[in-house]
């Protein structure tokens, strides 16, 4: 991609305008904001992933939590058994190893079907880790969980740094920077060969395997990148939650996930990022305000599906067009 | 203690089968993974708990038994009203719109339940205790779990008439056999999908309702009845009657004979066996 | 500070400062200031507890049920120093995520002056942490885990927090408890067998009950233990499994729902006609089965709440909360009501005594300084919360029994143990495991 095509886009624009936004807000936004911001980025993290298999393979996993809890436990248990190597440039290769070797063991078994079967097996495998976190309570300290302590970044040492400072300072950067590629690698491979084939996939199956794709490894393929964008969410986001319980392998976590990707809509790459951000916001303040919050998250959840089945970015999509008036725009597909 | 253990393994087997007939009913005829099948399961919980409740010391013994029924009727009820809004609205829409709107069912119908009963429990024993117990084989057991394997006996034996003889039955049967056969056929779909959805989810209230007499009921009961389902779904196969009631005996009589013999293992030697099966019949033991 | 400065510059800057900081040190949380006139809005304290999901019947709810009757009452007899309560009740479901995220908007945002909170010890061991990280009060009231105060390994520094607290005593003082009544009333059994809740706090509570029966009771056997997963409504396999393997007494630390249904099937399958179980927070449950409680089990009291104890006579408090309570709810308060009360008066009686010594409204640092070695009234007894921020309290163990006044079993008057502070709770610094086991 060239620099010189890059200006030329508006899509490329206004990537560049956000991210110079990105750069400032820790300026803009009090620390509470901030860290719930941060949490909503770790999660649009994990929604780019989860976009991947869902809206460019067609495949609907209920149980992805397994790979964000895969990461986050990763850097907790490091943690605990080897608190003198906890230094980030150790913890994320670790957190995406590790997610990486769950999602192929799972993926494996799980590609071999489609549909209801490999939404309900997915599930079933993200029970399966929760239970076995929560029996082997010695090593992954069962259901009280695991402290996250403050890594070293680059060398960089926080001791004594109390972690909201720590958060609102190196750490958004060291955030973003991760969201900044994960987001560019994730482009990347949504418009190569690779990304091209596995839409043909999920059109048509048949004859995707009739021209020649490899339907069930691409799929697998398709499977472990998103397991691994997962675990690279729940690594980040254990440093800033500073706790890890089995919780996050259950399949009511990975129903939110879903729930995001669905609010913010998966036909477009941007879609769940802008669902991880409101989610992020609509359970907080639904719980910090009603006990019968999980009536609002449900009620909002069954309207979203039924009035704007393409989710926030794809009304706002719908709206732009309409906007433009029948002016030839670029086309949506990522 | 063998008898015992197996007696025990048979009761929690009824149960699961209950809940599981009603899910794969569903799945099968609809294609719908309903994962609110286990709030259908809370509703009949407090439902038969709550009309106990208000009967027990006015009603005569056998009507406690049938006030029972309760939880399978609001639930069937809940049911129709479900199908007739939500999973109407997904029938042209594709599996994720679908697995997402019965998430939010779930939300919904959680705190619904909370704002109809209340946030406590629900106590309502008098069915198992006036009952009593029995002696089998030198062992002292209550009768009421007796009972309800009698009674899961006799519906499925129901729903097995049903679906083998009746001409609604053999109809749900050719709708999940082949959904476009059936329609080229000229069977009225959606008034029976609305009666599968119906039937499916009355069948978890009434396993729902069943339990109420040895446990109360409390926020959440239906949560672990679903996981349970779902390891019997994907072990006797999708869709399938038969491998619903092969998966719940499965599951039932190892689970009872493993917490005695090797206790530790409970959850997760279920599950393995579910992964043993699955690698060895992928489609699961029944499934198409 | 150099010579340089005269004495007539200095003051300029004092009065410079006075009137620069005067008119600021109106705000609510002034800290370190000379002068210190008292805020006039009210405290925000909120009440973290389970209002929805299995542990909201038997825990949260009357837990939450007592901060608002306290808050009440305190505020009818003029708030805390002339300011009245607001109390924020908050759930404490959704995930151990969502309650960090809470916590922090309740310190950050809703800006507290304390959080009082959590039943479950995963919300504990997440949110306690952030006292210091955010600098506010937090005080867990309810859970158990003793793994909340205590280090990695003996001995260990205290305070774990500077600023959190735990207003109750952990699972040790119940299950050691256990361990001693079983000594003293039933020396002559051979065997124990336990079931437990598959997760932490089954786990840690079985533990502890194993190494001081051991210590104690070296020559009883352990003939079976058994791990049902929270939250199963379905007993009848481990009850088979603990009557196939004849324990005489099996531990227990089954709490809520499963407490009752696994009572409820055991009775009807014989259990107790031969065993004897012993309960590690089983106080609330005899008013729970009414009748269907057995006789004869050992109970204990997660401290020294009971209604009961200490005896109306003896203690107008206690009378007086129980009636309140029962006027206002309709039950006799268990064990969470008195944890919930704990709470909410450690921070009214530390934030009095910090006053006097502050001359005005304290800092969460002086309130901090204040709880600690506090000892203040409640309606169990005294409590003292020591130096490393978490409660002392005596336990309550006995023998379930009815009689013709109440329609449950009560503790039979004749066989009421308490063991004092001293026998169930490890000294500062070391921890519970490591006591137990350095006992002669």
């Amino acid at each position: 991609m060239e620099l010189k095509r890059m200006l030329g886009n508006p899509r490329w624009v206004a990537y560049g305008i956000i991210l110079l936004v990105l750069l400032f807000v820790p300026y803009l936004l009090p620390t509470f904001d901030l860290m719930l911001f941060e949490y909503g980025l770790t999660f649009g993290i994990v929604g780019l992933g989860f976009n991947l298999l869902l809206g460019y393979t067609g495949l609907l996993s209920f149980g992805h939590g397994a790979y964000f809890a895969a990461g986050a436990y990763a850097v907790a248990m490091m943690g605990k058994y080897l608190p003198q190597a906890f230094a980030m440039e150790l913890l994320i290769p670790a957190a995406l190893l590790f997610s990486l070797l769950v999602s192929i063991i799972f993926g494996f078994l799980c590609v071999r079907h489609t549909k209801i079967f490999f939404s309900i097996l997915a599930l079933s495998l993200s029970m399966l880790l929760f239970a076995l976190i929560f029996k082997l309570y010695h090593l992954t300290g069962g259901s009280d969980g695991l402290r996250v302590p403050i890594p070293t970044i680059l060398g960089m040492s926080f001791k004594g740094v109390r972690r909201p400072l720590f958060l609102t300072g190196t750490y958004y950067y060291f955030l973003l920077a991760m969201f900044t590629l994960s987001f560019l690698i994730m482009r990347g491979i949504v418009s190569s060969p690779f990304g091209k084939a596995l839409q043909a996939i999920r059109d048509n199956e048949i004859r995707a395997e009739l021209i020649g794709i490899r339907v069930r490894r691409y799929r697998l393929y398709a499977f472990c990148i998103s397991g691994m964008y997962a675990g690279l969410g729940g690594a980040l986001w254990s440093f800033v939650n500073g706790h890890v319980t089995a919780d996050l392998s259950h399949w009511v976590f990975s129903g939110e996930i879903v729930y995001m990707t669905l609010l913010g809509g998966f036909g477009m790459l941007e879609g769940p990022v802008i669902g991880a951000m409101i989610f992020t916001y609509l359970k907080l303040y639904a719980m910090g305000n009603t006990e019968y919050w999980m009536f609002v998250i449900g009620a909002t959840l069954i309207i979203l599906v039924l009035l704007l089945p393409s989710g926030v970015s794809g009304a706002a999509a719908a709206l732009w067009t309409k906007m433009r008036k029948g002016r030839k725009t670029e086309g949506v597909s990522c | 203690m063998w008898v015992i253990y197996t007696l025990n393994g048979l009761y929690f087997a009824a149960l699961l089968f209950l809940t599981s007939l009603g899910l794969n009913i569903i799945l099968g005829v609809m294609g719908i993974l309903n994962l609110a099948h286990g709030s259908f399961y809370a509703i009949g919980a407090f439902m038969g708990a709550w009309t106990i409740i208000q009967i027990v010391t006015k009603a005569p013994a056998p009507l406690l038994y049938v006030s029972l029924l309760s939880g399978f009727l609001l639930a069937g009820i809940v049911g129709w009203i479900m199908e007739k809004t939500l999973i109407r609205a997904m029938y042209k829409r594709t599996l994720e719109y679908q697995l997402l709107l019965t998430f939010g069912a779930l939300l919904l119908l959680e705190d619904l339940i909370k704002m109809v009963w209340g946030g406590q429990a629900l106590y309502a024993s008098a069915p198992f205790d006036r009952l009593g117990k029995v002696e089998i084989m030198g062992s002292v057991y209550p009768a009421y779990f007796l009972l309800v394997i009698a009674i899961t006996l006799c519906v499925g034996f129901l729903i097995w008439l049903f679906m083998g003889k009746t001409r609604l039955g053999i109809m749900l049967r050719a709708i999940s056999l082949d959904r476009e056969m059936a329609t080229g056929l000229g069977l009225d779909i959606s008034r029976l999908s609305t009666l599968a959805f119906v039937l499916g989810s009355g069948l978890a209230g009434l396993a729902g309702a069943l339990v109420i007499p040895t446990t109360p009921a409390l926020l959440g009961i239906g949560m672990e009845p679903l996981i349970f389902a779902f390891i019997v779904v994907v072990v006797g196969g999708l869709g399938s009657l038969k491998g619903a009631l092969v998966g719940a005996l499965l599951v039932g009589l190892t689970r009872s004979f493993g917490i005695a013999i090797f206790p530790e293992i409970e959850l997760p030697l279920l599950f393995l066996i579910a992964g043993i099966i699955l690698v060895a019949k992928p489609q699961g033991l029944f499934g198409r | 500070m150099s010579n340089e400065i005269s004495r007539r510059n200095f003051l300029k800057y004092v009065g410079a400062a006075t009137i620069i900081v005067g008119p600021l040190s109106g705000a609510t949380k002034a800290l370190g200031q000379a002068k210190r006139p008292a805020p006039t809005g009210p405290v925000k304290i909120a009440a973290v507890s389970f209002l929805t999901g299995a542990a909201a019947g038997p825990f949260g709810i009357p837990a939450d049920n007592t901060f608002k009757m306290c808050a009440d009452v305190i505020n009818k007899e003029g708030g805390i120093l002339g300011r009245k309560i607001e109390l924020l009740s908050k759930d404490e479901a959704g995930g151990v995520d969502a309650q960090v995220k809470l916590a922090r908007k309740l310190l950050l945002e809703d800006k507290v002056d304390v959080d009082l909170g959590y039943i479950s010890s995963a919300s504990c061991l997440a949110v306690l942490p952030l006292a210091d990280e955010l600098g506010g009060l937090i005080v867990a009231y309810d859970c158990g885990t003793h793994e909340l105060m205590e280090g990695a390994k003996s001995p260990y520094e205290v305070p774990k927090f500077k600023l959190g607290f735990k207003s109750s005593a952990h699972l040790g003082i119940d299950n050691i408890g256990l361990a001693r009544m079983i000594k003293k009333y039933l020396p002559n059994i051979k065997t124990i067998a336990g079931v437990n809740q598959d997760y932490a706090w089954g786990r840690d509570s079985w533990l502890i009950f194993e190494t001081a029966m051991k210590k104690l009771m070296p020559q009883v056997q352990v003939v079976k233990t058994l791990w049902p997963p929270l939250g199963n409504t379905d007993f009848t396999a481990h009850i088979s499994a603990l009557m196939g393997a004849k324990p005489d007494i099996v531990h227990t630390s089954l709490w809520g729902g499963d407490a009752v249904t696994f009572t409820k099937q055991a009775a009807g399958m014989g259990f107790f006609k031969n065993i004897k179980t012993a309960w590690s927070r089983g106080e609330p449950y005899p008013q729970e089965l009414g009748k269907d409680f057995p006789e004869e089990q050992i109970i204990c009291c997660a401290g020294t709440h009971y209604f009961l104890y200490p005896p109306p006579e003896k203690s107008p408090l206690n009378k007086w909360f129980v009636e309140e309570y029962r006027k206002r709810y309709g039950k006799y308060p268990t064990y969470p009501c008195y944890h919930a009360y704990q709470a909410l008066y450690l921070y009214k009686h530390a934030v009095e005594k910090a006053a006097k010594s502050a001359g005005g409204w304290p800092t969460q640092e002086e309130i901090a300084k204040a709880m600690t070695g506090l000892t203040f009234p409640t309606p169990s007894g005294d409590i003292t919360i020591r130096e490393d921020h978490s409660a002392v309290e005596d336990v309550l163990v006995g023998f379930s029994k009815l009689t013709p006044k109440y329609p449950f079993p009560i503790l039979d008057p004749q066989r009421m143990e308490i063991f004092p502070a001293n026998q169930v709770l490890p000294p500062v610094g070391i921890r519970t495991v490591d006591w137990i086991n350095g006992w002669k």
